[in-house]
């Protein structure tokens, strides 16, 4: 029989904006729990629950949060309030979108707080052959300094224009179609649900033999 | 939240192990013959008498191994991901065995064959019986395609474990008429 999850109690250690609509929480790490880079927790707060994607490495001694701040979002408004030293507890770790190596070129792609699984895999020594970043504005590229040496190819792709900036101006669709030779990859996917379903039927329809892994988020 | 993703609209879908296939292959009709019989274990459970929370927490531990099995199907053999499955345990087949003997000898001895029906809840359990055995097939037709490894050897488990399951259902389908007080349906071949 199913028995029931452990909770484990953490608070807020640092609180941060990386962006003017995201924030970044580091919290205390109970010495017994353990994950896997790109699994998530469930932060619960106030009769709530979320699972959020860790963006820090196994081998940290904090738990990482890459949030964005939802304006009416029931769980991100108040994390983004919330100061240093707010107590509450989470449970987890929680799903399977964890790094496999295979033969096949890895292509990470996120869109928005979407990096934060990539973050944590990159800290932990994964060294992706593509790994994508879909964002409005290049404002938004937080972790850009620390993923650029670490992928064979960070690409930056903004869906705003930027003439000033040498980012790939479009969706990550738009590059993938554009710039990625057709063969077959390991797709790694995170984000909004409207970026991995039009990166799969993309997958479908031009990297035939691909296999696709996804962390969607709502 | 939303519960569709769009990225089936093609005809594909995504494997556990990360390959896009078409919803025709063996493999999806073979899951999802096995979602089919868990959701027609939840009939039947609705069906079950309201005192008897044992047969209800032993239905719902089947429909929790039938996820671990649907888990299986849904996984290529020497894909990485086999590394994040829960085994299929031989306990849960003896689990089963134990439980076909001990509603078996509840039951008169049967002396023919029987039409499937009777009480509602019996009528459930032959609906899931027949689609147990149509589960097992498919997972032989899938289990013919690999080589030998971790997952088939999983597999193999799991055809041993529905195979058990439609025997269990079909005593329990047995039991269901009797806790109503219903006898068995003889088959009369006149």
């Amino acid at each position: 029989m199913t028995t029931a999850e452990k909770d484990y109690p953490t608070e807020i250690m640092e609180h941060r904006w990386i962006s003017n609509k995201t924030f970044e929480i580091k919290l205390s790490r109970p010495e017994s729990f353990n994950f896997r880079p790109g699994q998530r927790i469930s932060l619960k707060l106030m009769n709530f629950e979320r699972d959020y994607s860790l963006a820090s490495s196994p081998d940290e001694p904090h738990l990482t949060l890459c949030i964005r701040y939802v304006e009416g979002g029931r769980l991100s408004h108040v994390l983004g309030d919330a100061e240093k030293g707010t107590r509450f507890s989470f449970c987890g770790p929680h799903g399977y979108f964890t790094f496999k190596s295979s033969q096949r070129p890895a292509v990470l792609v996120a869109s928005g707080t979407g990096i934060a699984p990539f973050r944590s895999m990159v800290r932990s020594g994964i060294a992706p052959e593509f790994l994508l970043h879909g964002v409005e504005t290049s404002a938004e590229l937080y972790y850009a300094e620390e993923l650029q040496p670490a992928a064979g190819n960070y690409i930056p792709c903004l869906s705003q224009s930027s003439k000033s900036q040498p980012y790939f101006e479009g969706r990550v669709t738009d590059y993938l179609r554009r710039h990625l030779p057709p063969v077959s990859y390991d797709f790694y996917l995170c984000g909004r649900r409207e970026m991995i379903r039009d990166v799969t039927l993309l997958v479908d329809e031009r990297f035939a033999g691909s296999f696709i892994y996804t962390e969607t988020f709502y | 939240m939303k519960i569709y993703t769009g990225t089936g609209d093609k005809g594909k879908t995504s494997l556990f192990s990360g390959e896009r296939v078409s919803k025709a292959s063996d493999r999806i009709e073979a899951y999802g013959d096995l979602d089919e019989l868990n959701s027609v274990l939840g009939a039947l459970i609705a069906h079950l008498p309201s005192d008897r929370s044992d047969l209800v927490g032993e239905l719902q531990q089947i429909q929790a191994n039938i996820f671990v099995i649907g888990s299986w199907l849904a996984t290529t053999p020497s894909s990485p991901v086999v590394d994040s499955l829960a085994p299929i345990e031989k306990e849960q087949i003896v689990f089963l065995e134990n439980a076909i003997d001990r509603l078996d000898n509840l039951l008169p001895e049967l002396k023919n064959f029987i039409l499937p029906g009777g009480h509602i809840a019996a009528a459930w359990a032959h609906v899931a019986r027949s689609i147990c055995r149509r589960t097992e097939r498919r997972t032989v037709e899938v289990l013919e395609e690999f080589d030998t490894d971790e997952t088939t050897e999983e597999l193999t488990k799991a055809m041993i474990y529905l195979n058990r399951l439609s025997d269990y259902l079909f005593v329990l389908a047995r039991e269901c008429n009797r806790l109503h007080g219903l006898s068995d349906i003889p088959w009369n071949k006149s």
